[in-house]
């Protein structure tokens, strides 16, 4: 395993950061952790990395302490609120990262695939938000890493950034290396992760392909406009979950839309817009941490 | 460094071990060549970073040169009485004024900023020790320091009648780098203790009441008696003694400052426990800020 963690917990003060943890990443993975804000996932990264210690258990990195050089040496990251000098040239940046790693890939190699080869000879100061996070996949990638550490890569990315961004990363992926990312943008995890794991208030609550995830909770949405009382739909077996939406729709997360229709059916109950639809992962994501705006 | 594992069984060791992935290097990679190549790419790095700021290179360079050119020259045609010139005791006093700056601004200052903007917290996370980036700042900042001097020496011998032997250049030359670099650490405490806002205005706090309370700027036998008392006390004070006491009798260090001598042991032993008391609030201060960002 290139990843383990054992019956991880975290304390900060009184705070739980992580509540028992135990998670393993074989090579060749791309394994998404999503979840809410203050869910755990920076934790997460920081205990797999060795950059934190873990109050309880026990976290191994390519079958050792993480924290150990030999183990740094094969680990690229991506960390938010991280800087580095503003006055140094990308390429100076790029090359002088090269040197902290034992083995490093050419510098226009590591500049192409992080699409910065127009922007080598800029200094860091003069870079936009977008540009600098593609420098800060370069710093990930230079040390030719067996395994990426992505924590909220895209946060500060529009829509097309973002694409570009998983392109680059899948670039990475295609050479056999393992990533291990967090975001709360689902649909990106959707797209890019083999497996994901949900983490929500220091646990991991669900794991499995994107697929699995979406079987295992609110499978569908169904939405109708109906004088229904809310409580009471939330309350019949099959329902997840239930959300009065904007424009007088209610939105029912639920697993089994078909039995719930024939039951509405047979009660007499008058259902106008009826739509069913496969729950997106910020679907199942609700229903699986009950908590509500969670994606940007 | 923290063990992040907090036990591993022997069980678990080897069972750790047969499952540990194979190195998958790509066709492309290169060992990035040992840890000389390292030292070199990060002073480097750090020299080409700190040219391009001017503000840095004013400011550390420029100003105490400057400053000199102002007050050596007029001050050249005073003698002590053993005929040491003024403007000969002033050269190395700015030189001290300059290298102090270095201390508390290269070091201190930017460590604190680098800090707050997290380029620590990303090299924290790879291989490289937390000495490639401190050693890299030091080499810098003594590489930033011959300069300063050099044009120092040259404005003094040019301009101000600073005329001395050979040896003595060499002497003045190597007390003032070697002193700088005993009151390196406490460049390092203040960039680790500093926050990254506060750390330019504590920096400048230390920086001006010191360098004028250890006579780099004004003889301090022409400043108020209370600076004579307090000066034995400030380990900067023992460092423009050495560098005086490099080249100058004693008499006219004597007469220079207004202070009795206090013997070469005593300055050095303050030099001494500086670095070695500051090293030892650094590194405290240095493990409490990882413990914090480690959270």
């Amino acid at each position: 395993m290139i990843v383990e963690m054992r019956g991880v917990e975290k304390r900060y003060g009184d705070v739980q950061a992580l509540a028992g943890v135990d998670l393993a990443v074989a090579p060749g993975e791309v394994v998404g952790f999503l979840g809410p804000n203050g869910a755990g996932k920076t934790t997460s990264i920081r205990v797999m990395l060795g950059l934190t210690a873990p109050t309880r258990g026990e976290a191994r990195l390519f079958g050792g302490a993480p924290d150990r050089r030999e183990a740094r040496g094969r680990v690229g990251v991506m960390l938010q609120e991280s800087g580095v000098p503003t006055s140094l040239r990308v390429r100076e940046v790029v090359a002088l990262f090269a040197h902290y790693y034992p083995y490093a890939l050419p510098v226009a190699e590591v500049l192409a695939r992080a699409g910065l080869e127009d922007k080598a000879e800029a200094l860091v100061s003069a870079l936009s938000g977008g540009q600098r996070q593609r420098l800060y996949f370069a710093l990930a990638i230079v040390g030719d890493p067996d395994l990426l550490f992505l924590d909220e890569p895209t946060v500060a990315l529009d829509v097309e950034g973002r694409r570009a961004f998983w392109r680059q990363v899948v670039g990475f992926v295609e050479l056999g290396k393992t990533v291990l990312f967090t975001t709360h943008h689902l649909a990106e995890a959707d797209a890019v992760a083999q497996r994901l794991v949900v983490i929500d208030k220091g646990r991991i609550i669900a794991e499995g392909t994107p697929s699995e995830v979406k079987r295992r909770v609110a499978a569908r949405t169904v939405r109708f406009r109906a004088p229904l009382d809310v409580a009471a739909l939330a309350a019949r077996p099959q329902v997840q979950r239930v959300d009065a939406e904007p424009g007088g729709l209610t939105a029912v997360y639920t697993s089994e839309p078909e039995g719930l229709l024939r039951e509405l059916f047979a009660e007499g109950a008058e259902l106008r817009d009826l739509t069913v639809t496969d729950a997106d992962l910020e679907a199942a994501f609700v229903a699986l941490t009950g908590e509500r705006g969670v994606a940007a | 460094m923290t063990r992040a594992v907090s036990r591993v069984s022997d069980g678990a060791a080897e069972r750790g071990a047969d499952r540990v992935p194979e190195r998958r290097l790509s066709a492309s990679a290169r060992p990035s060549g040992g840890a000389l190549a390292l030292l070199l790419a990060q002073v480097r790095a750090e020299f080409v970073s700190s040219l391009r700021a001017p503000d840095f290179v004013i400011g550390v360079v420029a100003i105490p040169v400057l400053l000199f050119l102002m007050f050596g020259p007029p001050n050249a045609r005073w003698t002590l009485p053993e005929g040491t010139r003024i403007s000969t005791m002033m050269m190395p006093g700015f030189g001290a004024f300059g290298i102090l700056s270095l201390v508390l601004f290269a070091f201190g200052v930017e460590i604190a900023q680098e800090r707050g903007k997290g380029w620590l917290r990303l090299m924290r996370a790879t291989p490289v020790p937390a000495w490639v980036y401190l050693g890299g700042k030091l080499a810098m900042s003594v590489l930033f320091a011959i300069v300063t001097l050099l044009a120092l020496f040259a404005a003094g011998a040019a301009f101000a009648q600073v005329r001395l032997e050979a040896l003595q250049w060499l002497q003045v030359f190597g007390v003032l780098l070697a002193g700088g670099v005993a009151l390196a650490p406490m460049g390092f405490a203040l960039g680790f203790l500093a926050r990254p806002r506060a750390a330019s205005t504590i920096g400048n706090l230390v920086f001006l009441p010191l360098s004028f309370a250890s006579g780099f700027f004004f003889p301090l036998s022409q400043l108020p008696a209370f600076l004579r008392d307090l000066a034995p006390f400030l380990p900067t004070y023992h460092y423009g003694r050495l560098i005086w006491s490099s080249f100058a009798p004693a008499a006219d260090i004597t007469a220079y400052t207004g202070i009795e001598p206090t013997g070469t042991l005593v300055s050095v032993g303050w030099l001494v426990g500086t670095f070695v008391g500051f090293s030892l609030l650094a590194g405290w201060a240095y493990r409490r800020d990882r413990r914090r960002d480690e959270g």
